[in-house]
């Protein structure tokens, strides 16, 4: 398969493995040329080719700039630039929608690499409707797609058909509303200890600002928590409310705690929010003063100056 | 005011009913398509809808639509689709030949019947009509025929489960959407300050 490079040269794009034959533009079989890849001569070559070279089972290491001069002047006859590459397989596509009811977006991929420029098209059908496919401008292999409607028990059927100079493969994902909807994760988890409380911590965050309309579609949040020094994390599932107070904090523990969201009828759990810390409020040790006499000090101090006693009374604080 | 406190209360109840028939309804939709067997129990697979399935009424709306809806319309529109639904439902349940499962459908049936007087209690609380009393104009979308099972019929009793399904997620949305407009309001207390010369 060829095409036309900005240079000029021409694009020969050839299938790993497979024999190539280059032709040096459209000198007849008599001609007599010498071949450069990237500037080097190719050497080993039979002198009865003529004009072409043959290339046996190449692999992505023939990858170059071929030039060919005709003998004996040396004249610069033709250009190719050989590209080594595969044709695609069936692209795999995913869909999710993190901004219900506004839309999905869908991504795909090559489960193989092709090493060569490949297209993607893309279309996409509800029941027997096509709906417009908007391409994503930051992410590649992304499109988005809105919802024509909601409660919907028509099926969504998404096509994508990958396409190169070697050949094209198309794979869909055909599923119900219902199936991909998954928020992201909430957002600004904050957890602080309650000054009094010892074994309380509260935690707040936001809903995932992608979910565009929390009153009318609400989430319900799964909240998972446990001590530094402990493994097994305890759960809580809460809906409709972005706080909680874990009562039951381990004294004076660092805390690892995270959300994750859902939409409270349909869809899938979102990730888990960024891990936060928070260690509950510690008591601040009480201050206890010992004051220390020597002999000389006795000395001057007249009986009825001295304490009682130097023992340091409950409750004072020791000198930091 | 009193009736505001009622209507929110029995929309919080309706919307509570919703939920438990939505976790119900997933059960014994897995145990039906089980009970229809190949391919009606393989997740990736959706029978094309039998002719008379126009008569079912679809859940899919407009988002701005949807959202538009006033409170009487909601309902409305709620109790006519579980109106339907129920009678469809019924007809299912004759023709179910597994009697354990059939039992299941006819308690499921009873719990439906409970969400439409529900329905029905929070339009009256909130002043509206009543809605049309269920099986009057109720189209019969399952002609019971114990005996036969054949595959449209399966297609059929697929797509009752379905929409029912749709529904009741949809209805969720709904009576949250209604307890958010009508909120349960707070106890208020009243003071009673003297005013001279009045």
């Amino acid at each position: 398969a060829q095409r036309r490079s900005q240079q000029g040269a021409r694009i020969q794009y050839e299938k790993i493995g497979s024999d190539v034959t280059m032709q040096c533009g459209t000198l007849g079989s008599e001609a007599s040329v010498t071949w450069k890849v990237n500037g080097t001569d190719v050497e080993n070559r039979r002198e009865d080719d003529g004009p072409r070279l043959a290339l046996k089972q190449v692999d992505l290491s023939v990858n170059g700039l071929y030039s060919c001069f005709q003998n004996p002047t040396g004249e610069l006859k033709d250009q190719i630039i050989l590209r080594v590459g595969n044709p695609p397989k069936e692209p795999i596509v995913t869909c999710r929608s993190n901004t219900y009811p506004k839309g999905f977006y869908c991504s795909w991929h090559l489960p193989h690499p092709t090493y060569i420029p490949t297209e993607f098209e893309v279309s996409v059908r509800h029941g027997l409707q096509d709906l417009q496919v908007q391409k994503d401008p930051i992410h590649k292999n992304r499109c988005h797609v809105k919802l024509p409607e909601i409660f919907s028990n028509n099926k969504y059927r998404v096509n994508v058909t990958a396409t190169n100079a070697l050949g094209n493969a198309s794979g869909f994902l055909a599923f119900d509303e219902i199936s991909i909807v998954k928020p992201d994760p909430p957002e600004k988890v904050v957890a602080n200890p309650i000054p009094g409380n010892p074994r309380k911590l509260e935690v707040t965050w936001n809903s995932p600002s992608t979910w565009p309309d929390v009153e009318t579609f609400p989430l319900k949040y799964f909240l998972r928590y446990r001590p530094l020094i402990l493994d097994t994390w305890q759960h809580m599932e809460l809906s409709d409310s972005t706080s909680y107070t874990i009562t039951d904090a381990y004294a004076g523990k660092e805390y690892i705690i995270q959300v994750a969201a859902k939409d409270t009828e349909i869809g899938t759990w979102s990730d888990w929010s960024v891990a936060i810390h928070a260690t509950p409020w510690i008591e601040e040790p009480k201050q206890i003063i010992i004051t220390t006499t020597t002999e000389a000090d006795e000395n001057e101090t007249t009986p009825s100056q001295a304490s009682p006693s130097a023992k340091p009374q409950v409750g004072d604080t020791l000198g930091s | 005011n009193v009736t505001d406190a009622s209507s929110a209360t029995a929309i919080q109840r309706t919307y509570e009913l919703t939920k438990y028939l939505e976790h119900q309804l997933s059960t014994l939709t897995v145990s039906y398509l089980t009970y229809l067997g190949p391919p009606f129990n393989d997740p990736d697979f959706t029978p094309p809808r039998p002719n008379n399935s126009a008569s079912l009424p679809s859940a899919a709306t407009r988002l701005d639509l949807w959202k538009g809806l006033d409170n009487r319309l909601r309902l409305s529109e709620n109790h006519r689709a579980y109106s339907i639904l129920l009678g469809a439902l019924k007809g299912l349940a004759a023709g179910t030949l597994c009697p354990s499962l059939q039992r299941s459908l006819q308690h499921f049936c009873t719990g439906l019947h409970g969400l439409l007087v529900s329905i029905a209690g929070v339009m009256t609380s909130l002043g509206y009509p009543p809605p049309l009393p269920s099986g009057e104009d109720i189209p019969n979308y399952f002609t019971p025929k114990p005996g036969s099972f054949d595959f449209s019929r399966k297609m059929g009793g697929f797509w009752v489960l379905k929409e029912l399904q749709t529904w009741l997620w949809r209805s969720a949305k709904d009576f949250n959407r209604l307890k958010k407009k009508l909120p349960i309001p707070r106890r208020r207390t009243h003071m009673f300050i003297a005013c001279p010369g009045i």
